[in-house]
């Protein structure tokens, strides 16, 4: 709804025209691109710590939709790049930044489907996360400490936005609307992984 | 607010020569989405159907 909301509702903008709509669907996938590879800090710690093998099926459930939802955000970066600064591409902290975060999902996915011991790639993983987790506060303070193309957060806890609320409430609309749909997605996710990894279980057969 | 900000359906598509760029990303999302949400119960699917096959 935020999303038609945003892509038909809200005035031209008189800068980037029609084209600073991307935005309603760009700041929600590279919002959640973060925000999964958050998730799956926690989880590792958590899987580390504690040994709870859930958390260890979430990071490999989240893996792949924080992939998607980083490649959402490149792609869409690199469409708006386009027409608002005429280029597609330019290596500048934000973007290099957010595609080593692809590369890591990527990685992450690669190495886990490599090993035929489950476990051994579950602590391996977590520890690869933990360390990887360092590329999140670069990302996000990318902008303040280069100068990039990429300009800085419209939206941050302590400011007061630089967008006007007609275009900020379907933004902070679509960043929860896109929230549901990937939570939706990880749960689902998550099931796969719980069903494959237990279904030895006598729990798992009850189950289905 | 709510205020439809295009003349005509053409010009929500065209977006004055921005449609392209615009309507190329919505349909990035969705397909990914939509995929997505597809490929896990396809895969669940799968996996309940194995389970229940007689041994």
């Amino acid at each position: 709804m935020s999303i038609i909301w945003g892509l038909f509702f809200t005035p031209e903008d008189f800068v980037q025209g029609n084209s600073y709509r991307i935005i309603y669907l760009h700041v929600p996938a590279s919002f959640l691109s973060q925000t999964l590879y958050l998730a799956m800090a926690i989880s590792s710690i958590t899987y580390l710590i504690w040994r709870v093998k859930l958390a260890a099926y979430l990071i490999i459930a989240i893996a792949p939709i924080g992939a998607m939802t980083t490649f959402i955000a490149l792609i869409s970066g690199s469409i708006w790049g386009i027409p608002t600064w005429g280029t597609w591409w330019q290596w500048d902290a934000r973007i290099t930044s957010t595609l080593i975060l692809f590369i890591m999902y990527l990685g992450l996915i690669s190495l886990h489907n490599s090993f035929s011991n489950y476990e051994k790639a579950d602590k391996l993983l977590s520890w690869l996360v933990i360390v990887g987790a360092v590329n999140i506060p670069i990302i996000k303070k990318s902008v303040d400490w280069w100068s990039t193309l990429h300009q800085s957060a419209s939206i941050t806890l302590t400011d007061k936005p630089s967008i006007d609320s007609v275009m900020l409430y379907p933004l902070i609309g679509s960043i929860i609307g896109f929230f549901g749909l990937v939570i939706c997605l990880v749960l689902l996710s998550s099931k796969y992984q719980i069903l494959h990894r237990e279904k030895n279980k006598s729990w798992v057969k009850d189950y289905v | 607010m709510f205020n439809f900000a295009f003349n005509s359906f053409y010009e929500a598509l065209y977006m004055n020569g921005h449609g392209l760029y615009v309507w190329s990303v919505v349909i990035l999302v969705f397909i990914s989405l939509l995929g997505f949400f597809i490929g896990y119960t396809v895969k669940i699917k799968k996996i309940k159907d194995k389970l229940n096959e007689p041994n």
